[in-house]
């Protein structure tokens, strides 16, 4: 199988190119970000073979981190209880970066997103590939482009020193979140598409990104609007009849709120809305939806009527297109102003009135 | 196989630090009362079951060493981080699971383990700080929590098993307790996992069945109140099931044959699903007879699947059982000694030689070893002489006839034991060749010395107890009481004229100078 990271299009089949790779003659370990797509691979996983086979690893990328490189190798050494999430505060970057002060705060606890730079300083990367090695034939990642920080420099260490065959699957454009930013390490890696696939020939790997150009789940209208609308490269595989309509009176709005069959997708706040509902980054890997109705705020709807969305920042942009292409069928633009009235403190607020 | 390759021990009974590498199938600890046999058999059975009630039950008072307690209390101020910590470290072969694998351990060197800690709780700091504030030595020994986690830092517990092992106590061999558990983990090991819930499930529809098809005669004649069986948790399969030997729960059997049949199953070949991968024996040798413990000792022989440990005060099992695989506890010093490096020769020839006293002699730091009984009898006699009164057990000095001149093999041990050993011979008509050139492969060593007659013509010990006590010898066996001759008599009934000497001529007995410059030298 050798290295090879395979960059694709939303709907394109990038989780069933993973599974397919997969035989039980071979120890893999899956690796991906998401609580929910953990869940959507083992299910897949288990299709393919009725039960997840014994030779089969399936974890986080960050219980990798945890279990499975930081655990055994540091627990002992470095007593820290747990981790924390937020973002290190600045007073932290006077530190020095050969010190556990800068990895773990006041009550012992380590700064998540810092955990593989500790790695990285503190000599453990040919331990790691050493355990990658003992226990894997092959590295299977998913999500690939959600790697940013000092995570992106780990697995490119990892991948580039350890013998197993390593296949990674992402979409450059579905980078939705940062998962470990900490100052200006890896700031600028998704800035630029021809950088980033740079980075990855360094790691000495093959780029493959003919194999997943086409999309199977969204229609040729879909495509053509992300393609026209968004700046982003994709092709429909088949040649279905889909909608891309945008919603532009109270009424169809409202018939949209209602009907339970099409998911509305908010860029944020979705608790809020007493319908079928999800964020945009939150649908992410999902898969299963119709028809799909994308909210748009403000901005992005004046954006939209400029014809202006490519210029949107990189992180709104990617989450509309992550939006844009859950649609296994129609795809209905909502400006969020319709949809105004029925959010939850609106609501409350005309209550207490 | 999985197997243990190494326990490290620290603040736990009597251990302040300890360590010991095994052998992959089998291993024989020895030692003297208190040397801290079963402490390592307990360390063990605690570390690989992951049971916090096993850890409460047995009370960490019971656990935490008491000179680390000590050192404690007299050694600096009262901080918590002083406190000494209970660490059991198992290491363990590679078993292929990334989950066992780290560099958590004191070693800190990565490989598969088992690692379990018992430290005060960090949440009841304060609590703490106030109990050892309070005057005397209040050690608090209730805020210790126990931790099992591998050296990958994952925790596991009985439900998570790494290795299977059972323990056979066999002074517990008859409690409820001990059997029911024996029972249990031998049913874990034969069943399967479908199997033990189809079982369960089974056991429980017949019982709901007795109820509706028999006791329902009785049931039927009563209004309100109604009889069943007891269906729960502390009645169900697993705790009704016995194990039988032709047809007689093995329950019923004296505690010997139970301890035999017990440790039989448990070594059987792991096949099917049925798997044990390390079994720990408790002084087996208890309850049994001469004969059983052969039997014993064959089962053990044969069983190549499994790891052994035993801890035993029997020289016939160990011997038997290939003294090569003997770890050595000694009292005063905390290391271990290994009879590994023993010749294949002397380790054979231990295992075949008749029934013997090698356990006596490797617990030993001072020991006479003698050629035949006659020397023997008289042993005690000639030390007390030669040290105005003392006794040899007095002095920790143990006296061994070795029978025939197999003094060498036991020369091997004490070389590899540092045992003081003096060996008193007859030189045999020969002193040059049969005292010295044989034992050159000895010469070196200041621990070991070989004492015999320095004159070809003193060739026995008889002919020197007859030369250097003349009269009381010819008082005894002398003309007309004795048809031979007296020289001739002591040598063809060496025993019995050395226990008449004992027992008529003891206060006028004379020692024969090689045997006193023995005594005076082995004591020093």
């Amino acid at each position: 199988m050798g290295k090879s990271v395979v960059f694709a299009v939303a709907g394109s089949g990038k989780t069933r190119m993973l599974i397919e790779s997969l035989s039980l003659e071979r120890k893999c370990l899956i690796l991906t970000f998401t609580d929910n797509n953990l869940v959507n691979l083992r299910s897949r996983v288990m299709q393919k073979f009725g039960y997840v086979p014994h030779t089969i690893t399936l974890a986080t990328y960050f219980s990798f981190l945890n279990s499975f490189c930081y655990r055994p190798l540091f627990a002992m050494a470095i007593k820290t209880k747990g981790f924390n999430w937020d973002v290190p505060p600045a007073r932290t970057l006077k530190f020095s970066r050969d010190s556990v002060n800068y990895y773990v705060d006041g009550t012992q606890r380590l700064y998540y997103g810092r955990l593989a730079l500790f790695l990285e300083k503190w000599k453990a990367i040919p331990d790691i590939v050493g355990r990658v090695e003992k226990y894997f034939d092959s590295l299977l990642v998913d999500e690939v482009q959600d790697f940013a920080g000092h995570d992106f420099n780990l697995l490119s260490a990892v991948v580039a020193a350890s013998s197993v065959d390593v296949l990674l699957v992402g979409d450059f454009y579905q980078h939705t979140f940062d998962t470990s930013r900490d100052g200006a390490t890896n700031k600028s890696l998704h800035d630029d598409y021809a950088k980033y696939r740079d980075r990855f020939r360094k790691m000495g790997i093959e780029i493959d990104d003919e194999s997943l150009i086409k999309s199977h789940r969204c229609a040729p209208a879909i495509c053509d609007f992300v393609n026209a609308q968004l700046g982003i490269e994709m092709r429909a595989h088949g040649e279905q009849e889909a909608l891309v309509e945008m919603v532009s009176d109270q009424g169809r709005a409202d018939e949209l709120f209602a009907d339970d069959a099409t998911v509305k997708l908010f860029y944020s706040e979705s608790g809020k809305y007493r319908c079928h509902s999800l964020n945009w980054g939150g649908s992410k890997g999902l898969d299963h939806f119709i028809d799909v109705c994308v909210v748009l705020p403000d901005n992005v709807a004046k954006a939209y009527k400029k014809g202006n969305l490519k210029t949107l920042p990189a992180s709104t942009r990617n989450k509309l297109y992550v939006a844009c292409t859950r649609a296994n069928r129609h795809l209905y633009l909502v400006p969020g102003a319709f949809l105004k009235q029925y959010k939850a403190d609106v609501l409350d607020a005309r209550g207490q009135m | 196989m999985k197997t243990i390759e190494k326990i490290r021990l620290f603040n736990f009974k009597k251990f302040e630090q300890f360590e010991v590498d095994f052998n992959k199938e089998m291993n024989i600890l020895i030692g003297d009362n208190e040397a801290g046999k079963s402490s390592i058999l307990t360390a063990l059975d605690l570390a690989l079951s992951g049971s916090r009630s096993k850890v409460d039950s047995a009370g960490v008072e019971s656990l935490l060493n008491i000179d680390s307690i000590a050192k404690f209390f007299s050694g600096g101020t009262r901080s918590i981080g002083r406190l000494p910590t209970i660490f059991v470290e198992v290491y363990l072969s590679d078993q292929g699971n990334p989950e066992l694998n780290g560099k958590n351990n004191s070693l800190g060197k990565q490989c598969d383990g088992l690692r379990m800690v018992c430290a005060p709780m960090d949440e009841f700091g304060k609590e703490i700080v106030d109990i050892l504030g309070q005057p005397g030595e209040n050690f608090p020994f209730e805020y210790y929590a126990v931790r099992f986690a591998t050296f990958a830092d994952q925790p596991y517990s009985g439900y998570s098993k790494h290795i299977k092992h059972l323990l056979i106590d066999s002074s517990q061999i008859n409690h409820d307790y001990a059997t029911r558990e024996y029972t249990k983990s031998m049913y874990s090991a034969h069943a399967s996992a479908p199997q033990k819930y189809k079982f369960q499930n089974e056991y429980r529809k017949h019982k709901t069945q007795f109820r509706t098809d028999i006791l329902a005669e009785l049931n039927n004649t009563l209004s309100d109140y109604k009889f069943t069986v007891r269906n729960n948790a502390k009645s169900n399969l697993e705790t009704d099931l016995v194990i039988t030997e032709g047809d007689i729960p093995i329950e019923n059997k004296g505690k010997g044959k139970q301890c035999l049949i017990k440790t039989e199953f448990a070594l059987k070949k792991n096949t099917g699903t049925y798997t044990l991968d390390a079994i720990l024996l408790e002084e087996p040798e208890n309850h049994l007879s001469h004969l059983n413990t052969k039997k014993l000792i064959q089962s053990i022989r044969e069983s190549k699947t499994k790891q052994v440990f035993l801890a035993t005060h029997s020289s016939l099992i160990c011997t038997r059982l290939d003294l090569r695989k003997v770890v050595m506890l000694n009292s005063s010093s905390g290391a271990p000694l290994l009879l590994s490096g023993l010749s294949p020769d002397t380790a054979d020839f231990f295992m075949k030689a008749p029934d013997n006293n090698v356990l006596e002699f490797i617990l030993s730091k001072r020991v006479i070893l003698v050629e035949g009984d006659a020397e023997f009898i008289l042993m005690e006699a000639f030390y007390k002489k030669v040290t105005s009164g003392r006794t040899p057990e007095q002095d920790d000095m143990h006296v061994i006839s070795v029978g025939g001149t197999s003094f060498k093999r036991y020369l091997e041990l004490a070389k590899a034991l540092e045992i003081r050993t003096a060996v008193i011979r007859d030189n045999d008509g020969d002193h040059q060749k049969n005292c010295i050139d044989s034992y050159s492969d000895f010469a070196g060593l200041s621990h070991v010395k070989v004492f015999a007659d320095p004159a070809n013509t003193r060739s026995t010990f008889e002919i020197c107890m007859y030369a250097d006590n003349t009269a009381a010898c010819d008082e005894l066996f002398g003309p007309g009481r004795k048809t031979l001759p007296v020289q001739d008599y002591m040598l063809k009934n060496k025993t019995d004229a050395a226990f008449e000497l004992l027992d008529k001529k003891e206060a006028d007995l004379v020692t024969p100078p090689y045997i006193q410059e023995a005594i005076e030298w082995v004591k020093a």
